[in-house]
């Protein structure tokens, strides 16, 4: 009994130990500092920044007018007034606009045909075709927006016109003309502008990657004191693995706490987006996030062998947990191997219900699944973090020099 | 001569010293760009799980209803009893929007109260968001002009005649090189690269500081008889040749097997490779000479790294940036491969108008030179800030 008692009071010690050793080594290294401090302070300022014009507006477009009737450039100042185009001149025929175009002078060219104004006349449809520049497909789907409304506009204007031009019939039809109406609404990011729609998930990649890069820097400058003592590190505080890692998590869960509620709370209201949802709600969920990513991370800890490799191997893992994550292409579309992945990474989790609290207003209940999904990855990597302390512990006993 | 040659063996022999270096160069770059063609094969992530809100339950509400059945954009998984209901599986994750039929529509539609057929879109995804919006459109446009056309064509007007008046004007869109809209032509001739130029940055860097960390470098500038450049050349030009190799197997996947539009000569595409190697190794290398510290100058290679897929403008266009942000998309040389791309790729158009891109990437070796001294300097005295 007694022993159990000691062996429990030990294990709470080495616990102690070592988050007061995690404590000290993050904050004498100025490399963890940046990490964990200046990454998630400055990166999502930077990246809201560069999306903070949200809605794309004012593209170059020129016109081929080939009508050159009141018609045609009735149509091209209606196309002109949309927020999408900015009409920056007439072309005098398709090789010139063509030329225009690949000059880089404008995005689109608008091409109206001969027998346009013929066309309405004679109550017959006028095609106008449009052509569109594909490097980026924001800027198509905003010119297709502004066109369906130049064609809705025009058709109003011009049914109208033949209604009033047409008094007897015109009586009979009007009631008929518009039976329903339709209405479009966007929830989630209402103006549907692009930082608004991006940040809320950006937010969460950037904290488990500083996260991440912080513990694989530590653990590799554990390994360089074993270089340069004979595979036994001084730092080391000889605990029971199971305590070693939940020192460390505790620390940095410590650590966390104020970079969450700035990064997950103050950087949306500093730049408007969409925060929704009840923040303690988001923080509840972000709990097992940030358990869940710091096993991980002391997981991937194990292949670090120097203090800048972590780096090399964790950088480029951002663009990959991004995709994985499913803010770009969906995860219903992915294949079972890309699904399977994706759902080992802490952040998919993270990223799905925060999106949902914090954009969509959901309320945590209605976020089960990602909720127990993050503490069965808590779980897991916990399992695989001890196993990697373990063996840490076990080769520094090995190495120990004699007293 | 002689000196350039026992740097070059230095410099392969290193290169085969390490499991990093084959790793970073060659698995990470082919495996992100597997990874990513393979993700997106289907071109656009269709149907959009979504749902259907049949308040009135008449004739008129269930042909709506099947006909966003045949829509191609969106699946109906779902047949939700309420809006607060189809709200909650919106939250929930499960559907990406709703079409929402009110009660009493045929009712009104028949006696011309004008009911209004509504549909939600959750825009916190765009593109699901973006492709239910558009089935529900067409669906709700559709369903509208053929009530129309049956009302006219009940007073005498032919139905020919209807369709013209309904919609006088039609703006037929040409998307040029890209008529599909996928997404995966769109997102990987952007990205693919972008992690090749990450990678090159960060070993451009990690195979430089590294002999200062480790102290080897004032070894490393006398194999090469004392020259910065010979030293260079000699560490840089194995990973060049990697590293193109890389970049043109990526290219081969896009507009060989993948069938990437591909409308000049794909000449183009791997002289804009090559120099987006040599120009991101030499940015790496004017970096390394700002600030001769492995890990600062790591950390600041995998920040532009990793900015440079915002601030180049492959989702949002950089004019649309503020000005004094958007300049910086002109100092990382992925911008300039970014724009070759369109131009000869995507857009094929004549070499003339890219010109200047070219030449953009030619002047970053250039930019490299001056600071060559400075960089000697520090490597004949090495000193590691950890």
């Amino acid at each position: 009994m007694k022993s159990l008692t000691m062996s429990v009071a030990r294990w709470f010690t080495g616990l102690f130990e070592v988050w007061r050793r995690e404590f000290r080594l993050v904050f004498t290294d100025a490399g963890v500092l940046l990490f964990f401090f200046a990454l998630p302070t400055l990166y999502p300022v930077v990246y809201t920044l560069i999306y903070n014009p949200e809605v794309v507006k004012k593209m170059d477009v020129v016109v081929v007018d080939h009508s050159a009737t009141a018609r045609s450039r009735e149509f091209v100042r209606m196309a002109g007034q949309t927020e999408a185009i900015n009409i920056i001149g007439h072309a005098a025929d398709m090789q010139e606009a063509r030329r225009a175009m690949a000059s880089h002078d404008c995005f689109a060219v608008l091409e109206i045909p001969q027998d346009f104004a013929k066309k309405l006349g004679n109550g017959e449809q006028a095609v106008v075709p449009f052509y569109c520049d594909m490097s980026l497909l924001l800027r198509f789907r905003q010119f297709t927006v502004a066109l369906t409304d130049i064609q809705l506009a025009t058709g109003a204007k011009i049914a109208q016109q033949k209604l009033d031009d047409a008094g007897l019939v015109a009586q009979a039809i009007e009631p008929m003309a518009s039976p329903i109406d339709t209405e479009a609404v966007f929830l989630g990011d209402p103006t549907q502008g692009f930082a608004s729609f991006i940040m809320p998930g950006i937010l969460v990649l950037i904290l488990q990657q500083s996260l991440i890069l912080g513990i694989t820097m530590i653990a590799g400058g554990h390994a360089e004191r074993r270089r340069r003592n004979r595979g036994y590190d001084p730092l080391w505080v000889d605990a029971p693995a199971s305590a070693v890692v939940l020192g460390k998590t505790l620390c940095y869960l410590i650590l966390y706490a104020p970079m969450l509620i700035y990064t997950l709370h103050i950087v949306p209201w500093m730049f408007d987006l969409p925060h929704y949802g009840d923040i303690w709600e988001a923080m509840l969920l972000m709990l097992p996030m940030l358990i869940a990513v710091s096993m991980f991370g002391q997981v991937l800890s194990g292949f670090v062998t120097e203090r800048e490799t972590s780096l090399l191997v964790i950088v480029f893992t951002s663009v990959v947990f991004l995709f994985l994550s499913g803010l770009t292409w969906p995860r219903y579309a992915m294949n079972p191997l890309w699904t399977l992945i994706g759902d080992a990474v802490p952040a998919t989790w993270g990223l799905e219900g925060f999106v949902r609290i914090n954009s969509d207003n959901a309320s945590l209940s209605g976020q089960a699944r990602p909720l127990h999904m993050l503490w069965v990855l808590s779980a897991v990597y916990f399992a695989g973090a001890v196993a990697v302390q373990w063996w840490r512990g076990r080769c520094n006993r090995v190495c120990q020099p004699v007293e | 001569m002689r000196s350039l040659i026992t740097s070059l063996a230095r410099g392969v022999r290193s290169l085969a010293s390490r499991k990093i270096y084959i790793f970073m160069m060659m698995i990470v770059p082919m495996g992100c760009a597997w990874f990513m063609l393979d993700l997106m094969n289907e071109g656009l992530p269709l149907p959009v799980p979504t749902a259907v809100v049949d308040m009135d339950r008449s004739a008129m509400s269930r042909s709506v209803t099947r006909s966003l059945r045949a829509n191609q954009f969106v699946e109906i998984t779902d047949e939700a009893m309420s809006y607060n209901d189809a709200l909650e599986q919106v939250r929930r994750g499960k559907i990406f929007g709703f079409f929402y039929i009110p009660y009493r529509f045929q009712q009104k539609a028949m006696s011309g109260g004008e009911p209004t057929l509504s549909f939600y879109s959750n825009m916190s995804l765009f593109v699901p968001g973006t492709m239910s919006f558009k089935g529900f459109k067409t669906t709700a446009v559709t369903t509208k002009g053929a009530m129309v056309v049956t009302t006219m064509s009940s007073v005498g007007v032919d139905s020919q005649e209807a369709s013209a008046m309904l919609q006088p004007v039609v703006i037929d869109s040409h998307p040029l090189g890209n008529p599909w809209l996928n997404y995966s032509i769109y997102l990987c001739n952007s990205f693919v690269p972008g992690v090749l130029a990450l990678m090159v940055l960060l070993m451009t860097v990690f195979s430089i500081c590294d002999e200062m960390k480790r102290g080897t470098s004032p070894q490393w500038i006398s194999d090469a008889g004392g020259s910065m450049l010979v030293a260079l050349t000699g560490k840089l030009l194995p990973q060049t040749v990697i590293f193109s190799i890389v970049g043109v197997a990526m290219q081969s996947m896009f507009y060989g097997y993948y069938h990437f539009p591909l409308n000049n000569h794909l000449g183009h595409m791997i002289a804009a490779m090559l120099l987006l190697v040599l120009a991101c190794q030499a940015f790496a290398v004017i970096v390394c000479e700002i600030l001769p510290n492995l890990r600062i100058a790591l950390s600041v290679c995998s920040l532009i790294g990793i900015l440079s897929f915002s601030i180049t403008g492959f989702s949002f266009p950089v004019e649309q940036m503020y000005g004094w942000l958007g300049i910086f998309s002109y100092i990382v040389p992925l911008r300039y491969y970014f724009l070759i791309y369109i131009d000869q790729a995507l857009n094929g158009i004549p070499l003339f108008y890219s010109r200047f891109y070219y030449i953009a990437l030619l002047l970053f070796p250039l930019a490299a030179l001056p600071g060559l001294r400075r960089l000697r300097k520090r490597c004949l005295n090495p000193v590691y800030v950890p």
